[in-house]
């Protein structure tokens, strides 16, 4: 960078930033050690703490939920698919097809009336 | 504080130290940052403008090495990597507070033996030059930095900077001309 064709600002900017190039801070590297062993005890817990968690709730949903065995949840969705609700709540009204059932009682409009029946 | 440079650093054993840093050697990771935190204060002293803040960034620079030592692949040298880290940190900084680097400045010449008068001249220099540096673009900033104060070539900004040489070449040549206009009344007889 010490090119002879350098002007005076050239020279000076060199020579004052190249003063504050390297800036040596006793005591720095263990400063450093020091923060790193922290960060990583830190990890350490943490990474115990959620293991720690993670254990302790496999254990209480072991101990709060029922056994249920593969054939037991095969017995249950037969039994659901045989029960078939919608079938046993037609049976009930006799009649679920019959749409009338689910059509809204309202008046009708006196507009409505005079095109329905304009004769009359 | 001193202003010495520390013994050059040599990139084969950097490599070799990064393997043990990786291995949780507390006494490698000492020697690494032994080696290199000098320029890295520096470099961060001249983008930030502050001594406290500076160390406060080289500091997490070095932690965030250690965090990555077991994945860190030596394709570039470790100090290139450490800058591009520090710079990363730097924009963080500017973008999380919203500021500027600081105008407070801390720079002070060493005057060494020179006489009282132009030691205060240098003084006078040093922290004109210093104000009109905080002044610049971010990346011109950088660059300039890089190219006159760490003495890196291009290729090796342009790595760090993630940009092309010619952009890095073109954010230099700004900076020139930006400092010149701000220190004109320095160099009025040019």
């Amino acid at each position: 960078m010490d090119n002879p064709e350098q002007t005076p600002f050239d020279q000076e900017l060199a020579a004052t930033l190249r003063r504050g190039r390297a800036v040596s801070v006793a005591g720095f590297a263990e400063r450093v050690v020091v923060a790193v062993v922290a960060a990583r005890r830190r990890r350490t817990v943490v990474r115990w703490s959620s293991a720690l968690a993670a254990a302790a709730a496999v254990f209480v949903a072991l101990l709060s939920l029922p056994a249920t065995s593969e054939e037991a949840l095969n017995r249950q969705t037969f039994a659901l698919i045989a029960r078939d609700e919608s079938a046993q709540l037609a049976d009930l009204f006799g009649a679920a097809d019959d749409l009338s059932l689910l059509a809204p009682v309202a008046e009708r409009p006196a507009v409505v009336e005079t095109f329905v029946s304009p004769g009359s | 504080m001193s202003q010495e440079e520390p013994m050059l650093p040599d990139d084969e054993d950097d490599k070799r130290l990064m393997g043990l840093v990786a291995g949780g050697d507390d006494d490698a990771l000492r020697l690494l940052v032994h080696r290199h935190h000098a320029r890295l204060v520096g470099y961060l002293r001249g983008e930030v403008g502050s001594q406290a803040t500076a160390e406060e960034l080289a500091m997490e620079v070095f932690i965030r090495l250690h965090r990555a030592a077991s994945r860190w692949r030596p394709e570039a040298k470790l100090s290139t990597y450490l800058i591009h880290i520090a710079r990363n940190l730097v924009l963080n900084e500017w973008r999380r507070r919203g500021r500027k680097p600081t105008t407070a400045l801390e720079f002070a010449a060493e005057p060494g033996d020179l006489s009282q008068g132009s030691a205060r001249r240098v003084a006078e220099l040093d922290e004109a030059f210093q104000r009109a540096i905080l002044q610049l673009a971010p990346e011109q900033r950088t660059a300039i930095l890089l190219v006159v104060q760490q003495e890196l070539p291009y290729e090796e900004i342009a790595e760090i900077m993630d940009a092309p040489v010619s952009s890095v070449k073109t954010w230099i040549h700004r900076a020139r001309a930006r400092l010149r206009e701000l220190l004109k009344d320095f160099y009025a007889q040019e």
